[in-house]
């Protein structure tokens, strides 16, 4: 028996409905009381049962169509689904087929309405109804070892993802966080499709922020809330040969730290701290990323050994030592041919210098102040004192 | 608020609201209960309202029934779910089957309160947890409070329900310090969520929530995010909760203080069996008292229920056992 779905009078100022979605596919099996479609009418949107059980024959309306009140939408054939399932020839029924019949139904739980064909095999409930729906044959993947008994959700899951990406399209998907179920599964995915797929949906590739990434933020979040200054400047220096330019001036500032105090001090509980020594932490771009390392007793150490530490700071296993104990900071882009920029405090340090490209012997530069620790006159005499033995240092 | 004054409060608001409420059982008026349940109620609402009775179970409910019958809405106490089984014919036989032998022309507005479960050292005779039993009587419904909120919201709901109700409260709970929050549309056969994950579901009632809960912070830090489920109502019991949650965590084990042979929790699985079958991907793992009488000594005592290091510990074999 034919049964036909009408698009149902939904207002009495209906007279055309909207189709919007089917919930069903042509031969699926539909129970009395499912939900078959949302349709539109001209007041609200609603969803179309099925008054009796069957197959879905037919699908009249697309999705998005309109049509006439009353219109035939769905032809549902009524034969039940065991007959439905003799009429087919030769279909095959062993005793791990189950019928929609047999299974107890409870309101609002969902059991799949198709037969299953459950593959033979050691495996859970959920991995053998997974393996299914993908035609997995479970009994000979684990004689071959290629699936563990019993087997899970899980192992199927990573079975079918091998079997449908190539390895480099599936570190991707996992490196988007890419639901395998976008792609349709029915041939092997390749890395091409799927950065494809990426461009189309606009995905952004996600990326965990380092432990040291982490901290640079905190530290630049921290110093942007700094009452800060900058004085700007220009430097003569002349570049001995196999000494690095940063060297000099990592020299030049620990002397001039040693004659201005304020320069060596950090605010701490309201006390200012100041130190004997002149310890200056340099930006330093590591392959592991961007660390302030401090030299300690710069004062102390010739142009040879800052030279060698710089070199050594590179590459080396950094610990907390490297990495605290400053009061001034410096950083260097002049090596990148940046003419001049600024630079943030870093952690409690009175201030910073960043330098800019060496040009004709000359060098822009830019000093910033933790005006909490330095006053303008402070900070200039400072710089002055800088330029002064910048000017000795050969 | 204490998980005893919750109580008391849902009994004191049902008798101030309504005449018909009375309260019998062995000490519950003038010593005010043996647990303090119904502490000061006697002097509110005087002693044909609160009923010392003679040291015997099938009478308090044969009365209790006959009260019910004749029109009042009679609380019964049984002071341990142990002596219940003295009024077993009474609870079974006439509370339970009345209204379908009379063709619904007598319902039975009864509540009996029972406290049960393993207590600190009372012993084989006085420890037993019989949920079980109940909960297999077409007629009954057994609701099993493990909170303050839903010993409250539930008893006074139980007190007015036309149908006999099985109250089951747990020895040890009585002078927990609780959370108490407003409910509103109280649903007394509705399953709590107590903690959403997304690993495994873990199923539990009255007492042992405390464990779980207590078992959950260490599979938590092994990497465990299990989702609880208070069970709450026994008869009927809320599968559409279970089933909801096993179709998130695809395994489930279940925690029950009472012996694991013909246990709740083999109900339980039956019924995911029937409903969920298809969503598991481990067997459900029972966590359940060994099959012995409670033995007296403490430690042996212990060693005889589910405790939170042996949850974590079952639970970590069970998953190692299963490869998940």
């Amino acid at each position: 028996m034919e049964y036909e779905i009408t698009m149902p009078i939904l207002s009495d100022t209906m007279d055309k409905g909207k189709l919007i979605k089917w919930y069903v596919k042509e031969g699926q099996y539909v129970k009395e009381g499912d939900k078959i479609a949302e349709v539109e009418s001209d007041k609200a949107i609603m969803d179309i049962q099925t008054f009796k059980s069957g197959i879905v024959k037919k699908l009249l309306v697309k999705e998005g169509e309109e049509v006439p009140v009353k219109s035939v939408i769905a032809i549902i054939e009524t034969k039940s689904q065991e007959e439905t399932q003799k009429e087919k020839p030769k279909k095959e029924t062993n005793e791990k087929t189950l019928k929609q019949s047999k299974i107890k139904s409870t309101k609002n739980i969902q059991i799949p309405p198709q037969i299953m064909n459950l593959p033979k095999g050691s495996a859970s409930p959920l991995a053998k109804k997974l393996a299914s729906k993908y035609n997995i044959d479970i009994e000979e993947l684990q004689k071959k070892d290629l699936l563990p008994t019993p087997a899970h959700e899980k192992d199927i899951k990573e079975f079918i993802l091998k079997r449908y990406f190539t390895p480099a399209a599936l570190k991707l998907i996992k490196e988007y966080e890419i639901d395998e179920n976008e792609f349709k599964l029915d041939h092997k995915i390749t890395k091409e499709e799927v950065l494809n797929y990426t461009k189309q949906i606009n995905i952004p590739k996600l990326t965990p922020l380092t432990p040291n990434q982490k901290a640079v933020i905190k530290t630049v979040e921290k110093a942007w809330s700094k009452p800060t200054y900058l004085i700007f400047d220009e430097i003569e220096v002349t570049k001995p040969k196999g000494i690095k330019l940063t060297a000099i001036l990592i020299k030049a500032l620990s002397l001039a730290m040693q004659k201005n105090p304020l320069t060596r001090s950090i605010l701490k509980d309201d006390k200012l701290l100041t130190y004997p020594t002149s310890n200056i932490s340099v930006a330093v771009s590591r392959d592991d990323g961007l660390y302030m390392c401090v030299i300690k007793n710069a004062e102390d150490k010739t142009l040879e050994e800052i030279n060698e530490w710089l070199k050594t700071i590179k590459t080396k296993k950094l610990t907390i030592e490297d990495l605290s104990g400053s009061t001034f900071g410096i950083s260097n882009l002049g090596m990148f041919n940046v003419k001049r920029f600024t630079a943030l405090i870093n952690d409690k340090d009175s201030g910073i210098a960043a330098f800019g490209k060496l040009i004709d012997e000359k060098i822009k530069v830019t000093f910033n102040f933790d005006h909490r620790i330095l006053n303008g006159v402070d900070a200039a005499k400072f710089v002055n004192d800088f330029k002064e033995i910048l000017k000795e240092i050969k | 608020m204490l998980y005893r004054e919750a109580l008391n409060r849902a009994i004191d608001e049902c008798m101030a609201e309504d005449e018909s409420v009375v309260i019998l059982g062995e000490d519950v008026g003038r010593y005010g209960g043996s647990y303090r349940v119904t502490e000061g109620l006697i002097s509110k609402y005087g002693e044909k309202r609160v009923i010392d009775t003679p040291i015997a179970e099938l009478s308090i409910v044969g009365n209790a029934i006959g009260m019910a019958i004749a029109g009042l809405r009679p609380i019964a106490e049984i002071m341990t779910v142990n002596f219940s089984l003295l009024a077993m014919d009474q609870i079974i036989n006439h509370a339970a089957k009345l209204r379908y032998m009379s063709g619904g022309k007598i319902t039975i507005p009864l509540t009996i309160r029972m406290p049960g479960g393993v207590s600190r050292q009372l012993a084989a005779q006085h420890s037993e947890n019989y949920e079980t039993i109940y909960s297999s009587i077409p007629g009954l419904i057994v609701l099993t409070a493990s909170n303050a909120t839903y010993a409250y919201y539930a008893l006074k709901w139980a007190i007015k329900s036309n149908d006999p109700v099985i109250f089951l409260e747990h020895e040890l709970l009585y002078p927990m310090e609780m959370d108490f929050r407003e409910v509103k549309d109280f649903n007394p056969f509705r399953a709590e969520v107590v903690k959403e994950g997304k690993d495994l579901t873990i199923l539990t009632y009255l007492k042992m929530r405390y464990d779980v809960l207590e078992a959950e912070k260490e599979l938590r830090e092994k990497g465990i995010d299990a989702e609880i489920i208070d069970l709450n109502s026994l008869r009927p019991l809320d599968i559409e909760t279970i089933a909801n949650s096993i179709k998130k965590t695809k395994k489930c084990v279940i925690v029950e203080e009472d012996h694991k042979t013909g246990g709740m929790g083999a109900e339980i699985v039956a019924q995911i069996m029937e409903n969920c079958f298809y969503d598991l991907d481990a067997p459900v793992l029972r966590i359940a008292g060994e099959d012995v009488p409670i033995p007296y000594n403490r430690k042996l005592e212990l060693a005889s229920i589910p405790t939170p290091d042996k949850i974590v510990e079952k639970i970590l074999k069970w998953k190692a056992e299963n490869g998940i």
